[in-house]
């Protein structure tokens, strides 16, 4: 990946936003668009939304990441309490920048309700606790999906004075999906593609997720979006029960993957059904080119919920 | 492989040969409740075992073994050291097993695992050992896990109704798991209080035994001496009790904390005693066959191992004096004598522990009458004694103790060796490693520059 136009603005943070204040405003903006988005409809049009993302890095320098919050993160994911920051943790430590991104008015996007189609982080250097980082965020390629529109949410951490030019310690980058939302001059509903038809291998193991995996995701990662974190609030939004996170279950599958993924690795995920709460996916690991694959699935309705893909970095 | 010869008993009896320390990690330890306060016996022997794999290039290894324990330990944690290896960069197909002998496991794990080389068993091994003293298992009461197990059985509405009125309101209070020795009632430091009254250890030769350990331990760390043992570790870089700064002075203002109801002076105080701790530590042993074949360098040899134990139930000897009779008979088996040692490692449970062990073998009477010598066994030259500090200033984590030792004592072993040498000296070098135990054990080790 390329890192953001010099020519974009820069937009430094003093600290790491609240999620909470994020949520709250992601909230309001769904509300206005609850309320206008019928008339929109009728109007024929989503003309009035800007078709573009706004040109903008968030950037927040010299963040020293907390012992306690990574041993907390640590545990929770099945990850020992060693001092090398897991991919999935610097993920969390990027995660408010992106988020803040989204929720701002001139997202084109609703921030509440997109859906984590994949990820893709690269962990290039060691980063370890007492490292001081500094993290840039910007979203890019919004472009039409079969079923709506899906844009790139692009964090970068390096060690604190490395210049915004040079190699990102960590590189991640989010897809996420607004369903039926179309922007500017886009062309109506294209074919929605197949679904991939999924054949259980033999399982390894499994995961068994009690209802309050999402609260404690949620507590942990900061990312306390409401489809995670009670049945209730969950259906308020379209699900049937609380979901779990998707990067927790990214992270679980890093986890089972464990140490020998080595200091740097590439590590990829593509979200498929996802894992309602409480549930016991079982789970297979296997080694898979230079490293390794894991897959997770609902092995009673046969439904595969995420592939994760390890491979380490020479 | 171990060199055999064809035997009246069978084709192969194995002869046994040499097993080395080749190094050793450990990470700093920290005083209970502090760096380590929130991370688990598991992580902490996960990290000393990912610092070890790191410094020996040991990545995918399968190594012969890994062997480590903890004395206080999670039921969960009935495999700790097979998960540890699961969750190390080792390979997944290196056998590991769990140890406890209380504060001397880590030193019996590093004689198993030599043993085991010795033998022609294993080619290479990790010993280690692990505690936390701030992350301890809380177990139910007695009274709530009696009636617990009765509801499990229970099948009917009325057996279970009966099951749990038999439970009382202190029943609900949480068993927290404590060190007192299970026969007598009393802590360690109240035993070790008894021992000191015995032999009349004064408090300024326990202040001054703790303020050595502090001085040498603080100035091995700014020689650098840990460079190659200890890596940092959730932001502790050295031992977190270290006090480089302390003296005589500050350790005479302490109050007595252990043997304050005997007639005798209270002289046992937190200043002379070893703090609760946590951390890790790991050896890595080998045969000079697999340390050649790897491009390590053997640092010292185990040379042989001596186990004992004493009854100080029925008062006939302190706690803690069990080395006191191992080191005499591992002496006499060796064919040496304290002069022989260039390096005596006594675990400061306990400064009085230290003072009660020399003076029981500078005791003419008791090496005569209760170890059999014909006359007393000799004095430790206290240049030769713990001269990189010890627990008092490094902390003691129970299992992790062993290993510090074992790793720090090669490492000295091999540069006197290597000194001597320079100048033109060629002699064994020697080092008796002696760790006390609970329960009134003790294992004594002599290791031998390589």
């Amino acid at each position: 990946m390329s890192a953001p136009d010099p020519a974009r603005s820069e937009e430094r943070l003093a600290t790491s936003p609240a999620l909470g204040g994020l949520y709250a405003r992601a909230g309001l903006a769904a509300a206005r668009d609850a309320v206008t988005a019928p008339v929109r409809r009728v109007l024929g049009g989503t003309g009035d939304e800007p078709a573009d993302l706004p040109v903008r890095t968030l950037r927040l320098d010299d963040l020293r990441p907390d012992p306690a919050h990574l041993t907390a993160y640590q545990h929770l994911l099945g990850e020992p309490a060693a001092d090398a920051l897991p991919a999935g943790y610097l993920h969390v430590l990027a995660f408010p920048l992106t988020t803040a991104l989204l929720v701002r008015p001139d997202f084109p996007l609703p921030a509440l309700g997109m859906v984590h189609l994949s990820n893709r982080v690269e962990l290039r250097e060691p980063v370890r606790l007492g490292d001081r980082l500094d993290i840039r965020a910007w979203a890019q390629d919004l472009r039409p999906h079969p079923t709506g529109t899906q844009v790139d949410l692009v964090a970068e951490v390096r060690r604190h004075g490395a210049a915004s030019g040079s190699p990102a310690a960590w590189h991640g980058v989010s897809t996420y999906l607004a369903r039926g939302v179309r922007l500017g001059d886009q062309a109506g509903d294209t074919a929605r593609p197949a679904r991939e038809r999924f054949e259980a291998p033999l399982p390894t193991g499994r995961w068994a997720l009690d209802a309050g995996v999402g609260r404690r995701y949620a507590a942990v990662s900061g990312d306390a979006n409401p489809i995670h974190l009670h049945p209730l609030s969950a259906r308020a939004l379209g699900f049937p029960r609380a979901i779990a996170h998707g990067m927790y279950t990214a992270a679980r599958a890093l986890a089972d993957v464990g140490a020998r993924r080595g200091d740097t690795y590439a590590w990829d995920v593509d979200f498929a059904a996802p894992v309602l709460l409480p549930s016991t996916p079982v789970v297979r690991v296997a080694p898979a080119d230079d490293g390794w694959d894991v897959t997770a699935w609902d092995a009673r309705r046969g439904r595969l919920h995420l592939r994760t893909r390890v491979r380490p970095l020479g | 492989m171990a060199p055999t010869t064809s035997g009246p008993h069978g084709p192969e009896t194995p002869t046994t040969r040499r097993a080395v320390v080749v190094g050793g990690n450990r990470i700093p330890f920290a005083r209970a409740g502090g760096a380590y306060a929130r991370v688990s016996n598991l992580d902490m022997l996960t990290a000393a075992l990912d610092g070890l794999v790191a410094r020996f290039g040991l990545q995918d290894e399968v190594l012969g073994e890994v062997v480590a324990g903890a004395v206080l330990k999670h039921s969960r944690d009935f495999n700790m050291t097979r998960e540890a290896v699961l969750g190390s960069p080792l390979s997944a197909r290196t056998p590991a097993y769990d140890l406890q002998q209380a504060c001397a496991t880590g030193l019996e794990a590093v004689v198993s695992v030599a043993n085991k080389i010795r033998l022609g068993q294993v080619e290479s091994g990790v010993a280690g050992g692990v505690d936390s003293a701030s992350d301890v298992p809380i177990a139910v009461s007695e009274g709530l896990r009696r009636t617990l197990l009765t509801l499990a059985r229970a099948k009917t509405v009325p057996q279970r109704l009966k099951a749990a009125a038999a439970l009382r309101p202190g029943d609900l209070k949480p068993a927290t798991p404590r060190t007192d020795e299970p026969r007598t009632g009393l802590s360690m430091g109240e035993h070790q209080a008894l021992t000191t009254a015995q032999w009349g250890i004064t408090r300024e030769a326990q202040d001054e035994i703790a303020l050595t350990s502090h001085q040498r331990l603080a100035a091995a760390y700014d020689a650098g001496f840990f460079d190659d043992l200890v890596t940092p570790y959730r932001g502790l870089v050295r031992d977190q009790n270290l006090r480089a700064d302390t003296s005589l002075e500050k350790l005479a203002k302490l109050k007595p904390a252990f043997g304050t109801r005997l007639d005798t002076p209270a002289t046992m105080t937190a200043g002379n005693s070893t703090p609760l701790t946590d951390g890790a530590s790991t050896v890595l042993l080998a045969s000079d066959d697999w340390a050649q074949a790897h491009g390590l360098t053997p640092l010292a040899a185990v040379v042989d191992a001596e186990t004992a134990a004493v009854d100080f139930v029925h008062g006939e000897d302190g706690l803690l004096m069990a080395p006191v009779f191992a080191v005499p008979r591992l002496l006499a088996r060796q064919g040496l004598t304290l002069e022989d040692l260039d390096y005596v490692e006594i675990h400061e449970a306990f400064a009085s522990t230290v003072l009660t062990t020399l003076a029981a073998w500078e005791d003419k009477e008791f090496c005569v009458t209760r170890l059999g010598l014909d006359d007393a066994l000799g004095t430790v030259d206290r240049d030769r004694l713990n001269v990189h500090g010890s627990s008092l200033a490094a902390g003691h984590p129970f299992a992790a103790t062993g290993g510090r030792i074992v790793a720090t004592v090669a490492t000295a072993l091999h540069r006197r060796r290597a000194e001597l040498l320079a100048a033109g000296e060629d002699r064994p070098v020697r080092a008796l490693v002696s760790v006390c135990a609970a329960g009134g054990l003790g294992v004594a080790a002599i290791l031998e520059a390589a």
